[in-house]
């Protein structure tokens, strides 16, 4: 049994996930994890697909060529490799790294340097640059797991400066605030 | 994974609507340290506070750096120095206040309480010593705080504790009066107080409690504004009902802050955590206030017709909010009207919506009493206690907790502004109702008995 992943890209209107899934399901394809969003107005979605024997990765990306419609919309299909056992994550907590400023280039690419330099995994970003000096329009929110190892002290520093040079508020907290606060 | 309205809430809380952690509260037993030699009591004090508090200050900033949210205090709570001291005199007893005034340097934090007595059945050799050591105390110490329950609802009245603290006040003021009576800011007389308050100048811990333990106070009454201001805006009709609901929900949000952060620092130092108290506690500051929360609910000011059933509201909807967040939920959680440190409610009063009497209503619907409330400096002693013996009434009546913090502020009248500065804020002066005569009603002395708990009509 062969794994795969699909990304569907394109203009976002009804009826994409039932398109996409409808195919996998003729093809007698499992679906085994699906995350899909919207940006703006273009549909963006991941599938990790259990394929069954017999079943080709071109063949499933042919099927895909000829059914999917409307035609405007980009599937891209590879192989879900079986990786080594995967050496024991790093022992991390979760933190929350807010950003509001006036947008300009760079800010993204800005903040998350400081974050890879760390070693500091994001695992999930959201971030909404409706333009303007309005900091409330211009909103970056990593998710991000902390190894407890690091120099958290430095990270907050390097965190703070670039964001400083970027004219940035930044906002550094532990996730389980927010749970805390907003979930029962 | 969380969502942007979820994240962009929570900073909208903390970064624009005052929501901090008021204050970590370390309550240390003192018992173990009692005797009749004052330096060895001192010494065990001493030696014990600075042992167990020695890692409170920067916990908390550890904590609040986690996750963004300041805690502002960082107090010491300790068993009534009264019965701690039971057998040393009164000079002896201010000796203890500056034992516990100088560890409080030592570890940092902002205060120490625990100079109290309990006395609303009787007054004990040790309670009276420490009664008439509080001007002295006050006086030569800046981080101690007092504080003297004088009535339960189980024992009643004991007016002749409550004489005696109206005497005790008046010295106070009289030896801080360069400083508008400033003594009398950290003194509290109780009716029912509670063992586990983490806020000042109440705050002492329990006969009954463990040997160390963690409370906090939580504030917010900012949030609670905004989110009253939000709401309405979007939906103008909104009942009262569904404005209670809006205010349970906020203050659910404010109790779980303090949970987090209490259990927290309690688990790093290795001591039992005990309670979150949610009290909207106000400060000096636009937005951080209590008083701005009646404006929100369509009231001209506090201290209009109709503050009476908005505080019942707003007290009763954060006491459900916190009582659903934290099955650890004590001390005295409720909403404070301290007149002198909400900007609003001092404006209240120089606008004259708000005197003595009003204050003293509101206080049979909301979490403690007549709160720095400055009055004229040649109040007699017989007028304070008077006043001390209704805000009591009302305490013990309504088994709940009721408390006097009064500041008769010396050399100055009904009218002009008192100034205690930093968070204690300032207040024009309240006039009192034969404010410098006699009081006989008060001079009869003797207990007022304990009320009967049935046909409550």
């Amino acid at each position: 049994m062969n794994k795969a992943i699909l990304s569907v890209l394109g203009h976002d209107r009804p009826g994409i996930v039932a398109a996409v899934t409808g195919i996998l399901f003729n093809l007698n394809c499992n679906i085994e994890n699906v995350s899909q969003t919207i940006l703006q107005t273009e549909f963006s979605g991941s599938f990790i697909v259990m394929m069954p024997p017999g079943l080709s990765l071109d063949d499933l990306h042919e099927r895909f060529i000829e059914n999917l419609t409307p035609g405007d919309l980009h599937v891209h299909i590879e192989p879900l490799l079986k990786k080594e056992a995967v050496p024991t994550t790093r022992e991390s907590e979760p933190f929350v790294i807010t950003t509001k400023g006036p947008d300009r280039r760079g800010l993204v690419a800005g903040i998350s340097e400081i974050i890879a330099g760390h070693g500091v995994n994001i695992t999930n970003l959201q971030a909404v640059f409706k333009g303007g000096d309005d900091p409330g329009d211009n909103i970056m929110i990593y998710e991000v797991d902390i190894p407890i190892d690091i120099d958290q002290q430095k990270l907050y520093r390097d965190l703070r400066a670039k964001a400083k040079s970027l004219t940035l508020n930044i906002s550094i907290q532990h996730r389980n605030i927010f749970e805390t606060i907003n979930r029962i | 994974m969380l969502t942007d309205r979820e994240i962009i809430s929570t900073l909208e809380m903390l970064e624009n609507e005052n929501l901090d952690v008021r204050t970590v509260t370390l309550g240390i037993n003192l018992l173990d340290c009692a005797g009749s030699s004052i330096s060895h009591v001192k010494d065990k004090i001493y030696s014990k506070i600075a042992q167990l508090a020695q890692n409170l200050v920067p916990e908390c900033d550890r904590i609040g750096q986690k996750y963004g949210i300041p805690v502002v205090n960082k107090r010491i709570a300790v068993s009534p120095i009264a019965v701690v001291g039971a057998a040393l005199s009164s000079s002896q007893q201010v000796e203890i206040s500056k034992a516990l005034n100088a560890v409080a340097q030592e570890v940092n934090v902002d205060f120490i309480g625990g100079f109290s007595a309990l006395v609303q059945k009787g007054i004990a050799r040790g309670d009276r010593a420490l009664i008439e050591a509080i001007p002295h105390a006050l006086a030569a110490t800046e981080r101690v705080c007092a504080s003297v329950n004088v009535a339960t609802t189980r024992a009643g009245i004991n007016m002749d504790a409550v004489l005696l603290m109206g005497q005790t006040i008046k010295k106070t003021a009289g030896l801080t009066a360069d400083k508008d009576g400033i003594g009398c800011a950290k003194l509290c007389v109780f009716a029912n107080i509670p063992q586990d308050i983490p806020f000042m100048a109440g705050a002492y811990l329990g006969i009954g409690e463990a040997d160390a333990v963690i409370n906090l106070g939580v504030s917010g009454p900012g949030v609670v504004k905004k989110a009253i201001d939000r709401a309405l805006e979007s939906k103008p009709d909104m009942d009262l009902g569904q404005i209670s609901e809006l205010i349970k929900k906020t203050a659910y949000k404010v109790t779980r802050v303090g949970e987090l952060i209490g259990r927290e620092v309690a688990d790093n130092l290795k001591i039992p955590f005990g309670v979150v108290d949610l009290s909207l506690a106000p400060t000096p500051h636009v937005g951080d206030s209590v008083g701005e929360i009646f404006q929100s609910l369509g009231l001209l000011s506090i201290g209009v017709p109709g503050t009476t059933a908005a505080l019942a509201l707003l007290n009763d909807a954060v006491k459900k909010g916190g009582a659903f967040a934290s099955s650890r939920v004590g001390g005295l959680s409720g909403a404070f009207i301290p007149v002198s440190e909400d900007l609003n409610i001092s404006e209240a009063v120089r606008n004259g919506y708000i005197g003595l009497d009003k204050l003293e209503a509101i206080t049979s619907v909301c979490s403690v009493g007549l709160d720095m409330v400055a009055i004229p400096g040649d109040t007699s002693e017989d007028s304070i206690s008077a006043i001390i013996a209704d805000e009591m009434a009302i305490g013990v009546i309504n088994n709940k907790t009721t408390a006097t913090r009064l500041i008769p502020v010396p050399g100055k009248a009904a009218g002009e502004n008192a100034v205690f500065g930093g968070l204690l804020g300032q207040s024009t002066i309240l006039p009192v109702n034969n404010g410098q005569g006699q009081n006989h009603f008060i001079r009869h002395g003797g207990l007022i008995p304990a009320p009967i708990q049935s046909l409550t009509n």
